[in-house]
């Protein structure tokens, strides 16, 4: 399922992560990869907070629903 | 030869505050990701271990990896590649140790001399961790060092290691990051770029320099970044097309054996080969995934519900302190005590005293120290503002506001990163303008860019209480007005531009770290302030300087009675002439006087220069802008009589909306970096402030005048515009990809 589907607070291993090269490169970089745990910290309007590799990081909702978990 | 040493790392890792300790520089640290924009070089103080050569230590901005996605990295990664520093210091933030290496396996791959400074030791041991430097440098190859960057503990050891390694020139050995297929398509690739070389040397020496200039240390790095099938390095190669056929094939062999596309092998692979690394250098107390205290205060400040409120609550407050209560204290403590009692009598009376020529005298106390002064006046306000957004910056909350915008702010084609832009731009667009530089995507950085001096800066705030006060009898909606209209003015630029070829595509995804939260440092708020704030006063001594002189020249003197002198009347001046012949390209907005114009056009060199200008050629006297401060608006009236309510509220728009001042317009073009970008901006902006304030007073007119034909064509242009609102987008929502920028 979309990582906006996990509820606040709840953690979960990303599966998937679709998008232009681009997208994923930057993603990726911030520790978004295939395997990696991560925590919800706060959600507004389909935006996220994340936990990722020990920081805290803010995605889009059209960033957060390309991340299957 | 001087020494040069690069600080490289990721956003906020504290880059800069080991710059400042290191070149005792005094360069401002933000605790949001992307503050160093630019490089910024300085010496090695002699303090921190600099002898006989020179040291000379460059702070590049934080990128998360050398990738060439954001400007940031294009900066960074051209340096270090092109540039070749004689050593690194890799900052690595210990409380993040994994996401930070993954930068520093990729500035190993450099063969440039390195070590990693671990960064936030202290708050590291706090935390209960413990990092195994002994462990982390026989992993990584490179000298493993402890750094706490904002005590300066450890910042002399780690300078001096990175000028004796850059001395000896050693390479750090190369890390096994790779294995399997991608090591031997890897080998493939450096074999086919050495081999390239020799084959230009067969074929009659012709050697291209590209190919020269790669040196061996760098063919490593080289052949990953054509395994990634990096765009700008394909470019700059310029490989042969069998070549490049070849290593194609050892691309998609390699991809098909692992099933996943090379960028995905390469990131993977990296992240494995730290992950192996942790294992043996890090101790963690906290289980990860557990919430932190910056997480709690998240939940609170980013929640659904009280996120907005208490958002809109602190913006609320910032102005409320900055603008009516502390900043007017200040203000009022400059404008009548420092300069109205103090300077400008002094002054006079010195004058008169060592016997300066009455013309000279009129010249320092009325052109230079009236103009130059009535802007220093705004100085101590946009301190205040500059002081409490510091603060908020410090903390981390800012970060976090441009998370809660960008819902908003996507709406109409923007990013949440362009709220702070903005929010500065509400005290002085330049810094504003230069805070768009944070925005990755290019088409977003150019849209904020062209938008951000729509938003109120406190210089146009004079005009506003000038305006509201004379012709408008103080009402009170004029100020929101004008930050409504100013809002406005971006949101439909935004979704106008968004129409067009050159802005279509939805705004780049939203990714950004937020950091830590922590309590502020008053040093650094302190620094912020007065770099921003300073940033203002210099203006005021350059530009604003020579054109109070210029402008004291033009509407002192011009051709009377034949001939060419000192006028006494202001209407045989040069400026009355000039503004003569302009002014009737603003007489359908209904203050097409040469007055008006005159103040319009001089409102360039800076906006509050309107009120000046307004009070000298209204004849209310040298001070209108004390005037309008002290709300003694009695005194003004003779403004009032050149204005209908309509015509006022025209010229207001007009001014907020049209091109910035010079120095504004100096900052869109050192963002642009391009002269094509900077005329469409300014064009834009006055256009679009012709065409609205062209709406208002046309408009306006049809209520005192009742309608007539003439009315047609502004209702004709208002429904256009508002067709060009709502009409659906010739370019369609197409990528979303966040543009490779090019530099």
């Amino acid at each position: 399922m979309p990582l906006i589907m996990l509820s606040l607070g709840e953690s979960a291993c990303i599966r998937r992560i679709s998008g232009p090269p681009p997208v994923r490169a930057r993603l990726a970089e911030l520790g978004f990869v295939v395997g990696e745990r991560v925590t919800v910290v706060a959600a507004l309007g389909g935006s996220l907070i994340v936990q990722v590799k020990g920081s805290r990081v803010a995605v889009g909702h059209d960033m957060a629903r390309r991340m299957m978990v | 030869m001087a020494i040069r040493i690069a600080l490289a790392g990721n956003p906020n890792s504290g880059k800069t505050t080991l710059f400042n300790a290191l070149t005792g520089s005094r360069q401002y640290v933000g605790n949001w990701p992307g503050v160093t924009v630019e490089r910024k070089e300085g010496k090695l103080k002699a303090a921190q271990g600099a002898q006989g050569d020179d040291v000379i230590v460059q702070d590049l901005p934080g990128v998360y990896s050398l990738s060439p996605y954001t400007l940031e990295e294009v900066i960074t990664r051209n340096y270090l590649v092109d540039d070749r520093p004689d050593a690194i210091i890799n900052i690595v933030d210990g409380t993040n140790l994994e996401r930070n290496l993954y930068l520093s396996t990729q500035l190993a791959e450099l063969g440039i001399p390195m070590l990693i400074a671990v960064n936030m030791m202290d708050v590291v041991r706090k935390q209960g961790d413990r990092i195994d430097l002994n462990q982390l440098s026989a992993q990584m190859g490179v000298e493993a060092m402890p750094l706490s960057a904002l005590t300066g503990e450890g910042a002399h050891a780690v300078a001096q290691a990175a000028v004796r390694l850059a001395r000896q020139g050693t390479v750090p050995r190369p890390l096994q990051v790779f294995d399997g297929p991608v090591a031997h398509a890897l080998a493939h690739i450096e074999d086919a770029l050495t081999h390239r070389r020799h084959g230009h040397h067969h074929h009659g020496g012709d050697v291209r320099r590209q190919g020269e200039a790669m040196p061996a240390a760098l063919r490593r790095w080289y052949a990953i970044k054509l395994f990634e099938r990096d765009d700008k390095v394909l470019a700059q190669l310029r490989l042969a097309p069998d070549v490049r056929r070849g290593i194609e094939q050892a691309i998609a062999d390699c991809e098909q054996e692992m099933d996943d596309d090379a960028q995905s092998i390469i990131t993977n692979q990296r992240y494995a080969c730290i992950q192996a690394m942790m294992h043996d250098a890090l101790r963690r107390k906290r289980a990860p995934g557990s919430l932190s205290a910056s997480d709690k205060i998240d939940r609170v400040v980013t929640n659904r519900v009280l996120g907005f409120p208490i958002f809109i609550a602190v913006m609320f407050l910032v102005y409320y302190i900055a603008v009516t209560t502390v900043g007017a204290v200040v203000t009022d403590f400059t404008n009548d005590t420092f300069f109205g009692a103090w300077i400008i009598p002094g002054l006079e009376s010195w004058l008169s005293n060592v016997g300066v020529s009455d013309w000279l005298s009129g010249l320092i106390t009325e052109g230079i120290v009236g103009g130059v002064g009535a802007v220093l006046g705004f100085v101590p306000q946009m301190f205040v503002l500059f002081f409490m957004l510091a603060i908020l910056e410090d903390v981390g909350y800012m970060a976090r506001v441009a998370f809660i915008m960008d819902r908003i702010f996507r709406r109409f084609g923007l990013s949440g990163k362009s709220f702070i832009p903005m929010l500065i731009g509400s005290g002085c667009s330049v810094p504003g303008i230069m805070a768009s530089r944070t925005i990755e995507n290019q088409r977003d950085r150019r849209m904020t860019i062209i938008t951000t001096s729509f938003i109120p800066c406190g210089a146009k705030l004079p005009i506003i209480a000038m305006i509201a006060g004379t012709v408008l009898g103080g009402a009170w909606w004029v100020g929101p007005m004008c930050y409504f209209i100013g809002i406005a003015a971006v949101v439909v630029s935004g979704i106008i531009l968004k129409k067009t070829r050159h802005f279509a595509g939805d705004p780049a995804p939203f990714v950004m770290e937020l950091p830590a939260y922590h309590l502020p440092g008053m040093g650094n708020v302190l620094r912020s302030m007065w770099e921003r704030g300073f940033s203002f006063i210099k203006r005021a001594g350059t530009v604003i300087l020579l054109s109070s002189i210029a402008i004291w020249f033009l509407k002192s003197y011009g051709w009377a009675d034949g001939k060419f002198a000192a006028v006494e009347d202001m209407d045989h001046s040069i400026l009355a002439a000039i503004g003569g012949a302009v002014a009737p390209v603003f007489k359908p907005l209904g203050f097409g006087n040469w007055q008006n114009t005159v103040a319009t056009v001089l409102g360039l060199v800076a906006k509050e220069e309107v009120v000046s200008v307004f009070g000298v050629l209204y004849g209310v006297g040298e001070n209108a802008l004390d005037l309008v401060e002290e709300g003694a608006f009695d005194q003004l009236a003779p403004i009032a009589m050149n204005f209908t309510s309509m015509a006022a509220i025209s010229f207001l728009t007009f001014n907020l909306l049209c091109a910035p001042c010079f120095a504004a317009i100096g900052a869109i073009k050192r963002e642009m970096s391009n002269w094509r970008w900077t005329a469409f901006a300014v064009g834009y902006q006055t256009v679009f402030a012709y065409v609205i304030s062209f709406i208002v007073y046309q408009l306006g007119m049809i209520v005192t005048t009742g309608f007539q034909p003439v009315h047609l064509l502004p209702i004709a242009l208002l429904a256009g515009l508002v067709y060009l609102v709502f009409s659906p987008t010739p370019y369609g929502h197409n990528d979303a990809a966040p543009q490779a920028v090019r530099a």
